[in-house]
C-alpha cells in the first residue's frame, strides 16, 4: 500500500494562512451509518488535503486549527480514535474494519464530510460473505427537519417527524431487497436542500427519492402525488450556456438591475447543475408512474397523479430523482390514516416495490 | 470597462429610487406599485381611460389546480404598468365564489420591473414567504398564481423571478425560485376529474 497517498483537495483556498488564532473547527463523528463518518465544521474556509498514512486519515490544513472536542475514542472498528498532530494537523486512527476514505465538502458553514468505508464484521455474530459487487445505493431523503417541521396537521402531527418514520420503514424493506440505503438525515435536523441532493451524487446513488407530506389552505385535498423536475424552466438557457463553456462569463444587461445577491457566475453555475436532472428525465418518470399506481393500488385515497414542477432538490441530483408527496396531511382524516403503524407500512411497501420494479428491469 | 461600471451603477441608482419622477422613463425601470400610481396613470382628464380586460389566476375551491377570473385594468401599454396593475388586482384577492387568496394576507408588491430579455422581477414584502415551508402544494399555486397571471397577460414577459424584501431566494420550501420561471400552464386546466 502507498504509505502517503493524496486523495482529495478540499476546501476552498482561503485567505487564513497567515491568521496568528487557531480556526475553530467542530468535530462530529457518526457510527450509526455503513461507514463511519466524521463532519469537521470550520468557523471559516481553509485549504485542507485528506490523506491516508499508515493506519491513519489525516487532514493537513495549510493554517493553525483548533479542533473541539480535541481528542477523543470511539468503539467502532473503522474509527478507533481522533485527536491532534501539532497545530494544522488533525489525525483520524483508523482501526482494523477500516478500507477507504470518501470526503465531500458543504457550503455554510464549510464543512469537510470524512466517510470512511469498511466493516464492522468483528461485531456482527454470522457475518454475512463480502459481496463480489457493491451493492447499489439508494438515497432516501425525509423532508424537512429541525426548526423546519414543514406541514402541521389538525392535531399536530408534524411533517418532518413522519418523513423520517417512512423513510425509516422504507430504508427497511429496501435492505431487504438487497440495496444500500443512505438516509440524508436520521435525525431531527435541518438539512439545506442542496446538501440532500449533494449527499446522493456524493454516494454514487442510482435512485433517489425525496418524501414530504403535503398540505393545503383547503382542508378537503387528500391523497398522494409524484413528482420528477419540470424542466421547461431551464432547456432553452441551458443548451445556449452549454455552447458557451469557453466564453468568458458575460454579466446581466448593465442597464437593469441585476438580480440581487446574484455572484458573477451564479447563473451558469445553477443551470449546468440543473442539466444534470435532464439527462435522467426519462427514467425519473418512469420510477414516478411506478410510485404512483403503487401509492394507489396499496391506499385506494384519490390518485392524484404524476407531475412535474422545478422542485430545488431533485435539479441536481445525477440519477433518476423523484418526490413523494405521499398525502395531505391538513387533511384530518388522512392525518388519522398516517398515525397507524399498518397505513405508514402499507405506503412504504408500495414505494419499495415500484422500486424493485424499477431496478429488476434490464 | 468605465462606462459599463458607470451604467450598472446609474442602473442601481434608478432600481434605489423607484419613485423618482421628472424623466421618461424606460421599460427597464422599475414600478412603484403605490395605489395611488397605479390607479391613476397620467392620462389627460379630458379623455375617458382607456380600460383592459386581463385574465388572473387563483387558486381554485378545490385547492388543486388555478381557477380564471376576469379584471378591468386601466389600459397602461408599458409591460412593467400593467404588470403591477395585475399583481395589484392578485393581491387584492379572488371574486370568485370559493377561490382562495394567491398570497398570504397582507402580502405587497414592493416593485415590478420587466427586462427586455423578457424576464420580469416582482418583489414582494416578506408577508409572502409568511407560513412557507409548509405544503407544496400551496406552494405552487402561489408561486404560479403569479407566474401565470403576468405572462398570459402580458407578451412581453416570458419568465417571472419572485424576490422577497429586495433579495433573491433559492427557495420557498420546495420549488426552485432563484431563476425566473415560466408559467405552468398545466395547473391553469384542470385534468377531468378522476373520481
Amino acid at each position: 500500500m502507498i504509505s502517503f497517498r493524496r486523495v482529495l483537495l478540499a476546501i476552498t483556498i482561503g485567505t487564513a494562512a497567515f491568521a496568528a488564532d487557531p480556526i475553530p473547527v467542530k468535530v462530529a463523528t457518526d457510527t450509526s451509518g455503513a461507514s463511519t463518518r466524521v463532519v469537521l465544521t470550520f468557523a471559516k474556509k481553509v485549504a485542507c488535503a485528506v490523506v491516508e498514512d499508515a493506519g491513519h486519515v489525516k487532514v493537513n490544513c495549510d493554517a493553525a486549527i483548533a479542533a473541539d472536542p480535541g481528542a477523543g475514542t470511539l468503539d467502532d472498528a473503522i474509527l478507533k480514535s481522533f485527536g491532534a498532530e501539532g497545530d494544522r494537523t488533525f489525525v483520524l486512527t483508523t482501526g482494523r474494519g477500516y478500507r477507504s476514505v470518501d470526503t465531500f465538502e458543504l457550503k455554510n458553514p464549510t464543512r469537510l464530510v470524512i466517510d470512511l468505508q469498511g466493516t464492522r464484521t468483528a461485531k456482527a455474530v454470522t457475518a454475512p460473505p463480502v459481496p463480489q459487487k457493491p451493492l447499489p445505493v439508494i438515497v432516501i431523503d425525509p423532508g424537512h427537519g429541525g426548526v423546519e417541521s414543514g406541514a402541521v396537521g389538525p392535531s399536530g402531527l408534524q411533517e418532518k417527524d413522519l418523513t423520517l418514520d417512512l423513510a425509516r420503514r422504507l430504508k427497511a424493506l429496501l435492505e431487504r431487497q438487497g440495496a444500500t440505503v443512505v438516509l440524508t438525515r436520521d435525525e431531527d435536523r435541518v438539512l439545506p436542500l442542496d446538501d440532500r441532493t449533494a449527499i446522493a451524487n456524493h454516494n454514487h446513488a442510482i435512485l433517489f427519492i425525496s418524501i414530504h407530506l403535503n398540505a393545503s389552505k383547503r382542508k378537503t385535498p387528500v391523497g398522494a402525488e409524484t413528482y420528477f423536475l419540470a424542466t421547461s424552466a431551464t432547456d432553452a438557457e441551458a443548451r445556449t450556456l452549454a455552447g458557451l463553456e469557453n466564453k468568458a462569463y458575460e454579466p446581466p444587461d448593465a442597464t437593469t438591475p441585476p438580480a440581487p445577491g446574484s455572484p458573477p457566475g451564479h447563473d451558469l453555475e445553477l443551470i449546468l447543475w440543473d442539466m444534470a436532472q435532464n439527462s435522467f428525465l426519462v427514467e425519473s418518470s418512469r420510477l414516478a408512474e411506478a410510485v404512483q399506481t403503487e401509492l394507489n393500488a396499496a391506499t385506494g385515497v384519490r390518485d392524484r397523479g404524476v407531475r412535474q414542477a422545478p422542485f430545488r432538490v431533485l435539479m441536481g441530483a445525477t440519477m433518476p430523482a423523484i418526490l413523494v408527496e405521499a398525502g395531505f396531511i391538513s387533511n384530518s382524516e388522512e392525518e388519522a390514516r398516517f398515525k397507524d403503524d399498518a397505513y405508514k407500512d402499507k405506503v412504504a411497501d408500495a414505494i419499495a416495490r415500484a422500486v424493485a420494479s424499477i431496478t429488476a428491469r434490464p | 470597462m468605465r462606462r459599463r461600471l458607470l451604467a450598472v451603477a446609474g442602473a442601481l441608482l434608478a432600481a434605489s429610487l423607484p419613485a423618482c419622477r421628472g424623466r421618461d422613463r424606460t421599460q427597464n425601470e422599475p414600478v412603484s406599485a403605490s395605489p395611488q400610481e397605479t390607479a391613476a396613470p397620467h392620462a389627460p382628464e379630458a379623455e375617458p381611460v382607456a380600460k383592459a380586460s386581463v385574465t388572473l389566476y387563483f387558486p381554485s375551491a378545490t385547492g388543486d389546480v388555478l381557477t380564471a377570473e376576469t379584471r378591468e385594468i386601466v389600459d397602461t401599454k408599458r409591460p412593467a404598468d400593467r404588470g403591477a396593475q395585475i399583481v395589484a388586482a392578485l393581491l387584492d384577492g379572488p371574486k370568485t365564489e370559493g377561490a382562495l387568496p394567491a398570497v398570504p394576507p397582507g402580502t405587497t408588491l414592493r416593485q415590478l420591473w420587466v427586462r427586455d430579455d423578457g424576464n420580469a422581477f416582482a418583489d414582494f414584502s416578506e408577508e409572502l414567504v409568511a407560513g412557507a415551508n409548509a405544503g407544496s402544494a400551496d406552494e405552487i399555486l402561489t408561486v404560479y398564481a403569479i407566474v401565470d397571471s403576468l405572462t398570459e397577460n402580458i407578451p412581453a414577459i416570458h419568465k417571472v423571478g419572485i424576490l422577497v424584501a429586495g433579495r433573491e431566494r433559492d427557495t420557498f420550501g420546495h420549488l426552485d425560485v432563484s431563476r425566473p420561471l415560466p408559467p405552468d400552464l398545466t395547473l391553469a386546466k384542470p385534468k377531468p376529474a378522476t373520481e
